[in-house]
């Protein structure tokens, strides 16, 4: 090959500029091995030069290559990465062709507003917006900080807007109706910047126009709210929205949410039995005083000492409180408990994974932190029973309310007419804790994980409490579905009683934005096989389904 | 054989404050004091809403009272006080310092007055530390089952409550979940499990701990032993008129103080009735409560006498001036002191037709009943009473002597060394 003549600038510590002779432009990083490390290091002054003598009088088509080619390069960006992003920014500015910036007014046919931007991860993003032209034809396209280009006009969900539709009365109904829009989108490279984007408008009649997005909002919780609103706004939580977009929002965001959230610390009190039967994994979220009443009964029942305790903390502000408070608790009741913080809350699914990569029990036991046994001995019940039939997946004790009223005796699907989506059901649930039905022993469609026994290599081959779903709903139904593809039987178990104080630790109101889309996601990977299952299945009866 | 050292535990001492519960426990130590063979001591609690500054010394919740090597305050602070699940939320208290202390004088028997201010913890705790110990709980009133001062009277109208659960409480305190009221019960009783004994001064007491989930094997009646007072009173010295009605305890709510007052108020002039309060703890009621209690009394002038706290040793003379004496109180009650402290003396008492007060004064005939909350009731009572003097002589007559201390004292030995041999057994056992 023969030797390219380039010039290198620097970029960042990290990062260099090349520049070859024929024009093209590419990033080398240390990291890559073509980084030449006793290069100069001129920097600044030296990339004004050549942004200004060899890159800015190139012609406009020219500079807007050279910019994608830059964007997406993808070096290996994980040092100094806002830095590089920053100088990114700085070429982007010189390179490209800027557009007239769009003012709205209710007498120009052409408008552009971009209302929100939302990053869900470095490559993921959310944006909404409308869009006004003379035909409703006009190309959308947002631009990153860095760079990147992604066309929005085919990607798009679009929608109504009264609003603008009423503010451009005035110039007839040429403009169509459909002027929101809403898209999920990904960038071939990492951006880390939240201010710079950019989004612009070219319309059939060659005119061409651009805003400056709002800063990128980056917080978790805020673009969860604000996709699962956008989601029930539109009516769409079964739409095209959530299918297209806030599926694959959604559940990038889960991702990133439990990614972020790793194992910082484990405390261990006292001495856990050296090879457990049973792992018992709570996740502690808000309610830090439901430790000291589990650990109250739990401390009475001798089945449980051979059992191994592990408390994740997934409302990790409250570290110092629980930390002074399992000491206390430990010296009090004398069971050995393990506590795992984590470095950030990742909900209910996020949080147990952590636990249960500490746990060393052959079983695992999912436990709520609002579930009291009524009596002693029933781990040691579910235990006998789970080894008594090798084909058992996911085996669940029965419930009570505080109450005696019936809590969980199993689950099952159902369909209320003329819906689409399958809902989770509880079988008998408020009827009393003797409820003939609910004393028989048998297979259900699944369980709910406020307590469920699983073998741990079980668990693992069905992969684990699945992490798409939202605040902690359906993981439950989902693990059992897929124990059951895997060849497993899912049990309940009617002579283990404890009581569940279902919800105490969630606002109702809290839950019900997630819990519609968890449902709606829920059948759309498990609707055939529920249907199926549903077939042969009676929640009435207290048979037992062979 | 060495002594038997009973441990007894109060959530409060006479010397810091009056109060019927405590006043009884120091009784029985004075009198376990006296008797062979027995070491008592008691650990009184002491706290910043009864002691005018803080009592304890640095690093330690322990100091003594008075002087006698056999007590010791231990100092919490209310503001660590769970009064809802009933326990502590400083756990060192526990761990670190009651262990201590129970390591340290290693009781035979822990005999629990009262665990308010330091929590039911305290129960499983002993158990841990001194696995051989018996423990003996005495039930004063309803306060493990019942939030609202475990009184068992409802927060709408003050209707009286036979059964608590988690649906009936929340309906009481909406502000607090059912789930939260079921947590409470379970709590108490995970603690309450290692009580050996429960003592129920008033088989009504008893029944109702019972419906609430204690085994009958492990409650029984023991009714308060009193020590008979020095002096008696003797007859009134002016027994026609007018009838001397005389109230002792403190002035709330829940000891019928409105009812007294209404019933007061709506007397026939031709009815020669006068009430007398002696009465404790006004201070410590509502602002709008001792203002309302004020404006009667004063509008009430030549009917009712309010003459403030009284001690103890007063009682023989303050009785003197009295015929009759009134228990008005809206709650069950548990064994009221002050029966036993009118029957020393000889008066016939006036009371509610409900729980202990029912229980321990025959209608008829050491006393009468009227109907509960019934200001009517308790004029036409009082009436009754003003009008017939036979009837008065008739159920002083009916008195019978208040149940000794020294049998009392007896008989809780016998518990003691029945518990502990169950202990023994059980303990040989595991």
């Amino acid at each position: 090959m023969p030797e390219v003549t380039r010039r290198t600038v620097r970029l960042t510590t990290e990062t260099d500029l090349a520049v070859a002779a024929d024009g093209s432009v590419e990033l080398l990083t240390r990291e890559h091995g073509d980084f030449d490390t006793a290069g100069d290091a001129a920097g600044e002054e030296e990339l004004k030069a050549l942004l200004r003598d060899e890159l800015a009088g190139l012609e406009a088509e020219r500079r807007a290559e050279l910019l994608e080619g830059l964007a997406i390069s993808d070096p290996h960006r994980e040092a100094e990465s806002v830095a590089l992003s920053t100088q990114l920014f700085g070429l982007r500015e010189v390179l490209r062709e800027r557009l007239p910036v769009c003012v709205v007014d209710e007498r120009q046919p052409v408008g552009l507003a971009v209302e929100g931007i939302l990053a869900i991860d470095e490559r993921s993003f959310w944006i909404n917006g409308w869009a006004h032209d003379e035909d409703g034809q006009g190309q959308l396209a947002v631009v990153s900080p860095e760079g990147c280009r992604i066309d929005l006009s085919e990607r798009a969900f679009r929608f109504e807007r009264p609003d603008v539709v009423e503010f451009y009365a005035g110039l007839g109904a040429g403009g169509g109706r459909e002027h929101g829009f809403t898209a999920f989108f990904e960038l071939p490279a990492p951006s880390r910047l939240t201010a710079g984007w950019l989004v612009e408008l070219r319309t059939s009649s060659g005119a061409a126009v651009e805003v400056q997005c709002p800063p990128a909002n980056t917080d978790p919780q805020t673009i969860r709210g604000t996709i699962l609103g956008e989601l029930a706004n539109h009516g769409a939580l079964s739409g095209p929205l959530a299918a297209e977009h806030g599926r694959h929002a959604l559940s990038r965001l889960q991702e990133r949410i439990v990614g972020e959230a790793e194992i910082d610390s484990v405390d261990v009190y006292g001495e856990p039995p050296a090879d457990p039967e049973v792992s018992i994994v709570v996740s502690l979220y808000r309610r830090l005083d439901f430790l000291e009443h589990q650990l109250l009964h739990f401390s009475t029942d001798p089945d449980l000492a051979r059992a191994e305790f592990v408390y994740v903390l997934d409302s990790v502000e409250q570290r110092e409180d629980l930390a002074r408070r399992a000491a206390e608790l430990f010296a009090l009741y004398g069971l050995p408990f393990t506590v795992v913080n984590p470095t950030a809350g990742s909900g209910y699914a996020g949080a147990n994974r952590l636990g249960i990569s500490v746990a060393r029990g052959e079983k695992l036991l999912l436990l709520n932190s609002d579930v009291i046994p009524d009596r002693p001995g029933w781990l040691g019940e579910m235990c006998r029973f789970y080894d008594e039939n090798e084909r058992i997946g996911a085996l669940g004790p029965k419930l009570l309310y505080e109450d005696d009223s019936l809590q969980h005796a199993g689950l099952y699907y159902h369909r209320p007419p003329g819906g689409k989506v399958w809902e989770n059901a509880h079988r008998f649930k408020g009827l009393h804790r003797h409820f003939p039905a609910a004393e028989v022993t048998q297979q259900v469609p699944a369980l709910t994980a406020a307590c469920v026994l699983i073998d741990r290599e079980r668990y693992e081959e069905a992969g684990g409490l699945p992490l798409h779903y939202v605040q902690g709903d359906y993981e439950d139904s989902e693990l059992c579905l897929r124990l059951e593809s895997a060849g497993y039987e899912n049990w309940y178990l009617a002579s283990a009683e404890l009581y569940h104080l279902e919800g105490q630790s969630y606002v109702a109101e809290v839950r019900r934005g997630p819990s519609e889309y968890n449902m709606w996601l829920h059948t759309e990977i498990w609707g055939e096989r529920i249907a199926e299952i549903m077939e042969s299945f009676d929640p009435h009866a207290a048979a037992g389904v062979a | 054989m060495s002594d038997l050292r009973v441990l007894f535990v109060a959530h409060n001492h006479p010397t810091l404050h009056p109060g019927g519960a405590e006043a009884y426990a120091l009784e029985l130590y004075e009198e376990m004091r006296e008797t062979p063979g027995i070491e008592p001591m008691m650990l009184a609690r002491i706290g910043s809403n009864v002691a005018r500054r803080r009592v304890s010394h640095p690093g330690t919740p322990f100091s003594s009272v008075n002087g006698d090597p056999g007590q010791q305050f231990v100092f919490t602070e209310t503001e660590h006080f769970d009064f809802f699940t009933l326990t502590s939320r400083d756990k060192s208290l526990y761990s670190r310092h009651l262990t201590d202390y129970l390591l340290a004088h290693r009781p035979d028997v822990v005999h629990l007055q009262h665990t308010h201010f330091i929590g039911v913890d305290l129960v499983s705790q002993i158990r841990r530390v001194l696995p051989d110990a018996a423990i003996v709980y005495t039930l004063h009133e309803f306060l493990p089952i019942c939030h609202r001062d475990g009184q068992m009277v409802r927060t709408s109208g003050d209707e009286l409550c036979g059964e608590a659960s988690p649906r009936r409480c929340n309906e009481c305190f909406p502000e607090l979940s059912p789930q939260a009221f079921f947590l409470r019960e379970r709590f108490v009783k995970g603690h309450f499990a290692n009580v050996d004994r429960f003592l129920a001064p008033s088989a009504q007491l008893m029944e109702k701990y019972v419906t609430w989930g204690i085994e009958e094997e492990r409650i029984e009646v023991e009714e308060y032993g009193r020590r008979a007072p020095e002096r008696r009173a003797g007859k009134p010295s002016q027994v026609r008129t007018p009838t001397n009605i005389g109230f002792f305890g403190q002035l709330s709510r829940f000891k019928g103080a409105e009812v007294m007052l209404d019933a007061m108020a709506m007397l026939e002039p031709d009815v020669d009735a006068h009430l007398w309060l002696h009465g404790a703890n006004l201070e410590l009621q509502s602002q709008e409560f001792q203002d309302d209690f004020a404006a009667r009394t004063r509008d009430l002038r030549g009917r009712v006498s309010f003459r403030g706290s009284y001690e103890h040793s007063e009682l023989p003379r303050l009785m003197e001036d009295l015929h009759w004496v009134l228990i008005p109180s809206i709650w069950w009650e548990n064994s009221p002191l002050v029966i036993q402290e009118a029957f020393f003396h000889g008066r016939p008492i006036i009371c509610s037709d409900i729980g202990g007060m029912a229980e321990k004064v025959s209608d008829g005939v050491d006393g009468i009943h009227f109907r509960a909350g019934d200001a009517v009731s308790l004029a036409r009572t009082i009436e009754r009473a003003t009008k017939n003097a036979r009837l008065w002589q008739k159920l002083r007559d009916g008195v019978s002597e208040p149940y000794a201390m020294d049998a009392h004292v007896t008989r809780l030995l016998e518990l003691y060394e029945e518990t502990i041999e169950q202990r023994k057994a059980v303990t040989v056992d595991a």
